[in-house]
């Protein structure tokens, strides 16, 4: 860890963004005892001013998600990770718009669904093309 | 009467394929819809096939602009994995080359953004100046567009005669700032193409999540090369340019104000350029079997922010390779900046943007 990270974990809880984060290989990871609430989480960054950056969808052995939120708060990365239930998880592109599109390539590749969405227009894929064709899945086939 | 133009895929308007529905009333656009993915590659899932040195040479083709940054990223994010440090001169080259991309990549936007604006004799200024960096990337690295330069652990090549980019950098700093900066800021036809048109206000931009340029010029002052700074960036000065009318006019200042930055940061880095190896010593197993765990590296692109996160399972193949490229957070604000605008401005504002599709789809 470079020494301009070092202590910028006490700053995270100082902000109200919780314990257990720890930086590993150029990003803090929020690791908390209990399951992370993803709205929670992301309305917090977005009251502080962190800009949302991405999601990192991964599939996991048991067909779940795994999902990487990144987010960046003056010049330091934040992740947090959360895995959806039965391929759901809920939206935060209400609450930071910079996800909207993020949020339907990931429906789009991978099927996942996020619950609260007004609307998930096609964006990579066509209107009526199948959702969750990503290329790992038609190389398995 | 309310209607729809559907524009693209491929069309003279567009200057990447992608598909744009505007909905007008008159000659006023009322909405925007955009499709993206005619270029979609599936680089992401090719690099999850293969090695991490060939992965190296994948990524590079992510862009045919920004290609250096893409493969400067993906190294930077296996050096947190498998700890090769560069050594400090190709840490300086880093910079070199990613400011000479820069170049280029702001010329050859400031020539397209000219030519739509319909002043024909910047956009052959801009491109006389972008083929003269281009032939200085060609001196270093023997190639135009995919340099080849990246390594895990440092660089590929060295630069052996600083001459060859040193020799460039006043002619550029005289044409942009005895041409390009005056017309872009005073000419009576830049100013009516541009001034007030395609307006991103600062809480958009910070809400969509803007990066690079199109950011900056609507006063979100973020530059990751300030504020997470990687490659050897912490030890020069420059400035980053800001301007707050968030219109087509401040993009045009922003992206001519960064060439003189990128000429002063490539001034300074060839001047103190250490002496040294230009590689870290890294063993064969180290640059094909990477330990696992995940990492995630970011860069500044001509357009903005670049994000790599790589996670390793410790074989020779990743198991996971993320890109999110700058005009995938940059093309969704399309939608408010034409908006209440003439339909026959969307091509500059769309533009102005400084899209790349071959980026956004990978």
């Amino acid at each position: 860890m470079s020494t301009e990270t070092n202590g910028f974990e006490n700053t995270l809880l100082q902000l109200g963004l919780g314990e257990g984060w720890k930086w590993s290989n150029g990003s803090w990871w929020l690791t908390p005892a209990d399951a992370l609430d993803v709205r929670a989480t992301a309305s917090k960054m977005f009251q502080l001013g962190a800009r949302f950056l991405c999601i990192t969808a991964t599939e996991c052995a048991d067909k779940e998600i795994r999902l990487d939120y990144q987010w960046d708060y003056e010049g330091q990365l934040l992740s947090f990770v959360v895995v959806t239930a039965s391929g759901k998880i809920a939206t935060i592109a209400d609450i930071s718009p910079a996800a909207d599109w993020v949020e339907r390539e990931t429906h789009e590749y991978f099927a996942v669904e996020f619950i609260g969405r007004k609307t998930t227009l096609p964006l990579m894929t066509r209107a009526g093309d199948p959702i969750g064709i990503n290329l790992h899945k038609e190389e398995a086939k | 009467m309310s209607y729809r133009i559907p524009i693209g895929p491929y069309h003279p308007a567009l200057e990447e394929p992608y598909k744009l529905e505007l909905i007008c009333d008159g000659e006023t656009v009322t909405d925007a819809i955009m499709h993206i993915g005619f270029n979609f590659r599936g680089i992401e899932y090719l690099a999850e096939r293969r090695n991490y040195l060939q992965g190296i040479t994948l990524v590079e083709r992510v862009c045919g602009i920004c290609s250096n940054v893409h493969s400067l990223s993906f190294c930077q994010a296996v050096e947190q994995l498998n700890g090769a440090t560069p050594p400090e001169r190709a840490l300086y080259i880093r910079v070199i080359l990613g400011e000479l991309e820069r170049l280029h990549s702001h010329f050859l936007w400031s020539g397209i953004a000219a030519k739509l604006i319909g002043f024909k004799t910047i956009f052959m200024a801009c491109f006389t100046m972008r083929e003269k960096v281009m032939d200085a990337l060609s001196a270093i690295s023997g190639n135009r567009v995919n340099y080849g330069m990246n390594r895990i652990g440092g660089v590929s090549r060295d630069i052996d005669d600083v001459s060859v980019v040193k020799n460039i950098l006043d002619e550029m700093e005289r044409e942009i700032t005895r041409t390009i900066i005056p017309i872009f800021l005073k000419d009576k036809t830049v100013q009516s193409r541009c001034k007030g048109v395609g307006i991103l206000s600062k809480e958009d931009a910070l809400a969509m999540g803007a990066v690079g340029p199109l950011a900056r010029a609507s006063g979100v002052a973020q530059d990751i090369r300030k504020s997470a700074p990687y490659a050897a960036y912490d030890r020069f000065e420059f400035n980053v340019p800001v301007e707050t009318a968030g219109d087509v006019s401040a993009r045009l200042v922003v992206h001519a104000l960064e060439m003189i930055e990128s000429c002063k940061i490539i001034r300074q880095a060839l001047t103190t350029l250490p002496e040294g190896p230009i590689q870290a010593t890294v063993s064969s197993a180290g640059k094909f079997k990477v330990p696992a765990g995940t990492a995630i590296s970011r860069a500044e692109a001509p357009r903005g922010e670049v994000l790599y996160q790589i996670t390793s399972n410790g074989t020779d193949i990743p198991e996971r390779v993320r890109v999110r490229t700058p005009t995938f957070m940059n093309m969704a604000t399309v939608r408010f900046t034409v908006i209440g605008q003439e339909l026959a401005d969307s091509p500059l504002i769309q533009a102005s943007c400084d899209p790349c599709y071959s980026c956004t789809d990978r």
